[in-house]
C-alpha cells in the first residue's frame, strides 16, 4: 500500500532528448512534497549508475519504491532494479514516469511531467488516469490520405454504415503500395490485393472521395470539426472521362512519371496507372503547352476528346465539410538517397532506389517486369544520349543491395525504417526468381526479421542462394564500366571491392511532405523524427492529443503492410465507437493537473 | 588460450582522449571508408570492438592505430558519431604509454598536471644548471668565442650526452613495441632475412610520410611534413653544426640559411596546427588532448625564443641574448626529454616502426596463410 511505502525518484536523462526540457528542479520540489517520497535526486545526462552504490543509498533509506523519471527511463531501470533486490526490495516496484512517452515533448512540458510523475509515485497508470472526458460527436468522418491506411479506415467505417470523405493530395488513391510488386513475406501481388480495394473505396456509397485535393483549414472542437477542402483543378471530368487513352496518345510532352518513380515518362495529360481511381485522365497544367501558351498552341487532346470532358476553364473549390473525428493517413517519403554522395546515386546510372526497383521489377512497369541495367540512347527529340532502361536491355549479372540508406544513422534519420530489411530480402528473392544465375548480395547492419514469418522468410532467402554479409558497405564508384563497392564483410574478417552490376538503395521512410503542415493545422504535435505523435505509445498508439484526431499508418512512424492495415483498423473501431455512442473523446490537454492528481489518488485508494 | 578481459578498458581510455567508443554498432562503415584498410590489417571497426570487449592484450599487440593517419573519413561517415577516428588516437596515446617501461608516460596522458609539473621541474633544473655552469666559467656579457657565458662546444656535448640518454629509452621502448606487436606472435614466422630485406622501408617512411599522402586530403600531409623536415634540419643543425650557427654576430649564410628555412616551417605549421585546433573545424582537429596542446605550444615557444636570441646576437645585445638563449633551453630540453620518449612525440619513432612491422608480419601472414591453406587441402584429400 501507499501509506506504507518508502519511494525514492531518480531523474536520469538521456543526451538524445528533445531540445524542449522539463524544469528538472521545479519537477523535483513537486516529487519531495508527496509525503511517501523519501529521496528525490537528479542524476544528469546519461549517468555511469553503480548498482552496489545505489543498494548502499536504498538500504539506508530503507526504500520500497523506486520511481525513475525522464524521458525513456526504462533505458536506467536495470541497474536500479538490480539495486532495489540487494537492498531487499521487490525489484517488480521500479516503477518508470516516462515524459517523453507521455507527451511532455511539446507545449507545457513541465505541467505534463508533473503529471506523469504523480501517476508513477502513486503506481497508477498513466494512461488511466488521463482518459479524457467526452463530447458529442458529428457523424461523419474524415480520412486524409489514400493510401492502404486511408483505404482500410474509410472501408471500416463505410461498411459499418457511416458516411466518409477520404481526401487524397494525388489524382488517384492507391498510395505507394500501387507502386509495390509484392509483398512480403507471403510474396503475395500488391497490385492484386490493393485494386479491389480501391475499386470498392471508389464505388462505396458512403465514401465521398475527393482525389488532387489538400486539406487546407481545420477549425471547431473535437467532435464537431469544420474543414476545408481544396479541390484542385483537374482539368478532365472525373466522371465523364471513360480512360480511352485518346489525349494521351496526341501529347506531345513527356514529363517523369511520378508513379514509376522517373524511371519513365508519361504524358502531360495522364492517368497515373491503368488501374487507376477514380479512373480519369489528369491535366499536368504545369508541363501543358496549351496552358502554358495561354491557349495560342497544341490543344491537340482537346480536339481529340469525344467526350468533351477536358475543361481547361477548370479552377479550385475550396469545400467546407463537416465532420467529427479526423483519421490522418498521410504515410510518408522514401529518403532522397542523392544526399548520401558516396553511394553515387543520381549519376552512376545503374544504383537506383528501392521504389525505382519496385517499378523496374513490376510486370506493370517499363520493361514488363524484366530486370535489365540502363542503356544509352539517342533520345531522337533532343537529339542527347539518355539511360534509359529498355526491355530488351542486358541483364545485370550481379546485383548488390545496400540496406539502412538514411536510416540509423545520425548524419541523415537516427531511427530505423522498420521496412528496408524486409523489403531488401524481397528484392534479393525477385532478383533470384527472375534471374536464377544472377548473384546477389546483401549487406546489411542488423538484420530486423521481426514479424510474423519474417524470420522464415530471411532463412529461405539464405536458402535461395543469396550472399547475406553483414557489414554497411561504404562506397560506390564506378570502375571499368560496372560499380564497384567497397565494404566490410564483418563475420568473415575481411574487406571487400565487389564488382557487381547494379546497387539498390533500401531507402529509409520520412515523413510525407506537408505533415509539418498538416499538424500545424491540426494543431497536434510531431515527435522528434517528424512523424505525428500518438497520444500514448502503449495504451493509445492511435489517439493524438487533440480528441477526435487518430493516426494510422506510417505517419504515426514506419511500418509495414500488415502493421498499417491493423492499426487503420484499429483507428475504425474508435472513430465507430464513438459514432455509435454519440460520443467521442476530447482532448486530453483538457485535464487540469489537479483533476489528474484526484484521479490517480482515487484509483490508488488514497 | 586464455583471454582475460578488462570491463574497465572503455573508461581507461577515455582519460587518452577515447570518446563515445560504447555507440559503435559495428557497420562497418569506418573500416570500408578507409583508405588504409587493405588486409590483414583492418580498422578502425576491430579495434572498436576489442575496445568495448575489453581485450587490452589484443589491443597492446595492435599496430592499426599506428597505420591510422586520422583523415577524419571514418568519423564523419559513422552514422553512431562514435568517433572512430579520434578512438584510434587515443589508442595511439595509450600504446605509447604501454610501450614505455618506466610508466612515466601513462602518467603524463592522465593528468596534464603532472605533465606540466615535470616540464617545468625539468625547465627549473635546466635553467639552474646551465646558469651555474655558465656564471662560474664564462662571462655574461659574452656570447660567443672565448669566455662565452653558455659555449657552443659545452652545449654541444650535451646535447651528444641527452641525445643517447633519449636514443637509449626510445630503442627500449621500439624494442617492447616489437615484442608486444610482433615478437610474441608464435604463430607468425618471421625470418630474419625479411627484417632485413624490408629495412629499407624505415627511412622511407621516416622521411617522406608518403603514406600519409594516401588520405582523401592532402593538405595534412604537406603541414605534418614540412613540420617535420623542419624539425630534423634543425636537429641537424644543432647536433653538427652548432659552433657555427653560434657564431656571429655576422650571419654565416652557409649555415644559417638553412636555420632560417627550418625556423619558417616550424613556425608557419605549428601556427597552422593551433589556428586549427582553436577553431576546430575540421574533423582531425575538433578534439585534443592536453598533450596535444603542450606540444605545440612548446614548439612555438622553443621556435619563438631561438629566433629572439638569434636576432639578439645579430644586434650585438649579447647579455640579453645570452638570457634568451637560457630561456630557450629552458623549454628545448624538457621538450626533448620529456616528449620524445614519453609523449606525443615518440610517434615519430612508433610509426614507421609500424610501417615497417606491418609489412613484415603481411609477408609471414601471406606465408602462414598459404601453409594452412595447404595443410587443409591435404587433410581433403581421401587417404
Amino acid at each position: 500500500m501507499i501509506s506504507e511505502s518508502r519511494i525514492g525518484v531518480y531523474f536520469c536523462r538521456r543526451s538524445s532528448s528533445p531540445a524542449g526540457q522539463a524544469d528538472l528542479a521545479e519537477l523535483s520540489r513537486y516529487a519531495a512534497a508527496f509525503p511517501h517520497v523519501t529521496d528525490v535526486k537528479d542524476f544528469g545526462e546519461l549517468p555511469h549508475l553503480d548498482p552496489e552504490a545505489l543498494t548502499r543509498e536504498f538500504t539506508k533509506l530503507r526504500l520500497t519504491t523506486v520511481v525513475i523519471a525522464g524521458d525513456s527511463p526504462g533505458f536506467f531501470k536495470p541497474a536500479f532494479a538490480r539495486a532495489l533486490a540487494e537492498a531487499d526490495g521487490d525489484p517488480e516496484r521500479v516503477r518508470l514516469a516516462s515524459f517523453r512517452e507521455h507527451g511532455a515533448l511539446y507545449g507545457n512540458i513541465t505541467e505534463r511531467a508533473k503529471a506523469v510523475l504523480c501517476c508513477a509515485i502513486y503506481g497508477v497508470p498513466y494512461g488511466l488516469a488521463t482518459v479524457p472526458d467526452t463530447t458529442p460527436v458529428h457523424p461523419d468522418t474524415l480520412v486524409v490520405g489514400g493510401g492502404i491506411a486511408g483505404m482500410q479506415a474509410a472501408l471500416e467505417i463505410a461498411d459499418g454504415g457511416m458516411k466518409v470523405y477520404l481526401v487524397e493530395r494525388e489524382p488517384t488513391i492507391g498510395g505507394h503500395m500501387a507502386m509495390f510488386d509484392k509483398t512480403f513475406p507471403t510474396l503475395d501481388c500488391a497490385a492484386c490485393i490493393l485494386t479491389p480495394k480501391m475499386v470498392s473505396v471508389g464505388q462505396h456509397e458512403m465514401i465521398e472521395l475527393m482525389t488532387w485535393s489538400e486539406v487546407e483549414k481545420v477549425s471547431g472542437t473535437p467532435g464537431a470539426y469544420r474543414v476545408q477542402v481544396r479541390r484542385k483543378a483537374r482539368y478532365v471530368d472525373a466522371d465523364a472521362c471513360v480512360a480511352c487513352h485518346a489525349c494521351m496518345e496526341v501529347c506531345p510532352i513527356r514529363v517523369d512519371s511520378e508513379f514509376d518513380s522517373g524511371i519513365t515518362t508519361r504524358k502531360a495529360i495522364y492517368i497515373p496507372f491503368p488501374q487507376a481511381v477514380p479512373n480519369s485522365y489528369i491535366l499536368d497544367a504545369a508541363n501543358c503547352t496549351y496552358v502554358q501558351s495561354e491557349r495560342q498552341k497544341c490543344g491537340a487532346c482537346l480536339k481529340r476528346c469525344a467526350k468533351d470532358c477536358i475543361h481547361f476553364d477548370d479552377v479550385d473549390q475550396v469545400i467546407e465539410l463537416e465532420v467529427g473525428n479526423i483519421i490522418l493517413a498521410t504515410g510518408y517519403d522514401v529518403f532522397d538517397a542523392t544526399r548520401i554522395e558516396r553511394y553515387g546515386y543520381g549519376h552512376l546510372p545503374n544504383v537506383l532506389t528501392a521504389l525505382e526497383f519496385e517499378r523496374l521489377t513490376n510486370a506493370s512497369g517499363p520493361t514488363g517486369g524484366n530486370i535489365v541495367m540502363k542503356t544509352k540512347k539517342l533520345n531522337k527529340r533532343t537529339k542527347q544520349e539518355e539511360w534509359v532502361f529498355d526491355p530488351e536491355g542486358p541483364r545485370p549479372e550481379s546485383i548488390a543491395i545496400i540496406h539502412c540508406v538514411g536510416s540509423r544513422d545520425a548524419n541523415y534519420n537516427p531511427y530505423c525504417s522498420r521496412v528496408c530489411c524486409m523489403y531488401s530480402l524481397k528484392f534479393a528473392h525477385l532478383v533470384k526468381e527472375k534471374l536464377p544465375n544472377a548473384k546477389c548480395y546483401e549487406y546489411y547492419i542488423d538484420m530486423r526479421a521481426f514479424g510474423k514469418g519474417y524470420e522464415d522468410f530471411f532463412e529461405r532467402i539464405k536458402d535461395e542462394g543469396v550472399f547475406v554479409v553483414r557489414g554497411r558497405s561504404a562506397k560506390v564508384t564506378e570502375k571499368d564500366g560496372g560499380l564497384l563497392l567497397r565494404g566490410e564483410d564483418i563475420l568473415s574478417d575481411k574487406v571487400m571491392e565487389f564488382p557487381v552490376d547494379m546497387v539498390l538503395l533500401a531507402v529509409g521512410l520520412e515523413p510525407a511532405p506537408g505533415t509539418g503542415e498538416l499538424a500545424s493545422v491540426l494543431g497536434i504535435p510531431r515527435d522528434e523524427d517528424g512523424w505525428f505523435q500518438e497520444l500514448d505509445y502503449n495504451t493509445d498508439p492511435t489517439g493524438t492529443e487533440r480528441g477526435g484526431v487518430y493516426v494510422a499508418g506510417v505517419c504515426q512512424g514506419p511500418k509495414d503492410i500488415p502493421d498499417t492495415v491493423a492499426q487503420a483498423s484499429a483507428v475504425a473501431a474508435r472513430v465507430l465507437r464513438s459514432i455509435v455512442s454519440h460520443r467521442g473523446q476530447d482532448s486530453r490537454s483538457s485535464l487540469p493537473l489537479a483533476q489528474i492528481e484526484s484521479r490517480a489518488r482515487r484509483l490508488a485508494g488514497v | 588460450m586464455a583471454v582475460l578481459a578488462n570491463p574497465r578498458l572503455v573508461s581507461e581510455l577515455e582519460h587518452y582522449g577515447a570518446q563515445d567508443v560504447v555507440k559503435c554498432y559495428h557497420c562497418g562503415n569506418c573500416t570500408a571508408a578507409c583508405p588504409f584498410s587493405r588486409e590483414p590489417f583492418i580498422f578502425p571497426r576491430k579495434s572498436m570492438r576489442f575496445l568495448q570487449m575489453g581485450l587490452e592484450d589484443k589491443l597492446r599487440g595492435n599496430l592499426e592505430p599506428w597505420l591510422c593517419y586520422y583523415c577524419g573519413e571514418c568519423s564523419e561517415q559513422c552514422p553512431r558519431e562514435a568517433e572512430p577516428g579520434e578512438t584510434m588516437m587515443a589508442m595511439r596515446r595509450w600504446l605509447t604509454g604501454q610501450y614505455d617501461f618506466t610508466g612515466i608516460s601513462k602518467l603524463f596522458y592522465r593528468s596534464w598536471k603532472v605533465e606540466l609539473f615535470a616540464i617545468l621541474l625539468v625547465a627549473l633544473l635546466t635553467g639552474i644548471g646551465f646558469f651555474l655552469y655558465g656564471s662560474s666559467r664564462g662571462d655574461i656579457g659574452i656570447y660567443d668565442g672565448p669566455g662565452a657565458f653558455l659555449p657552443s662546444s659545452m652545449v654541444h656535448w650535451f646535447d651528444w650526452g641527452m641525445a643517447a640518454v633519449l636514443a637509449g629509452l626510445l630503442l627500449v621502448n621500439c624494442v617492447r613495441m616489437w615484442w608486444f606487436t610482433t615478437g610474441r606472435d608464435r604463430t607468425l614466422h618471421i625470418p630474419l632475412s625479411s627484417y632485413v630485406q624490408k629495412a629499407w622501408l624505415l627511412p622511407v617512411h621516416f622521411f617522406t610520410q608518403k603514406r600519409y599522402r594516401e588520405c582523401n586530403r592532402k593538405r595534412p600531409w604537406l603541414i605534418h611534413l614540412v613540420l617535420m623536415l623542419s624539425y630534423v634540419t634543425m636537429l641537424v643543425l644543432i647536433m653538427f653544426f652548432l659552433h657555427a650557427m653560434q657564431s656571429g654576430p655576422a650571419i654565416r649564410w652557409t649555415a644559417h640559411v638553412f636555420g632560417y628555412a627550418a625556423t619558417i616551417g616550424l613556425l608557419g605549421t605549428v601556427a597552422f596546427a593551433l589556428r586549427g585546433r582553436v577553431r576546430s573545424v575540421e574533423t582531425h582537429y575538433r578534439h585534443s588532448h592536453e598533450t596535444d596542446w603542450m606540444f605545440l605550444i612548446m614548439l612555438a615557444y622553443v621556435a619563438l625564443t631561438g629566433i629572439v636570441q638569434h636576432v639578439l646576437h645579430r644586434a650585438g645585445n649579447a647579455p640579453a641574448a645570452n638570457v634568451v638563449y637560457l630561456a630557450h633551453l629552458m623549454g628545448v630540453v624538457p621538450m626533448l626529454v620529456l616528449e620524445v620518449p614519453f609523449s606525443k612525440w615518440a610517434h615519430m619513432a612508433y610509426r614507421p616502426l609500424a610501417m615497417y612491422f606491418a609489412e613484415v608480419q603481411t609477408e609471414a601472414i601471406t606465408a602462414r596463410e598459404k601453409d594452412r591453406a595447404a595443410i587443409r587441402a591435404a587433410g581433403s584429400q581421401p587417404a
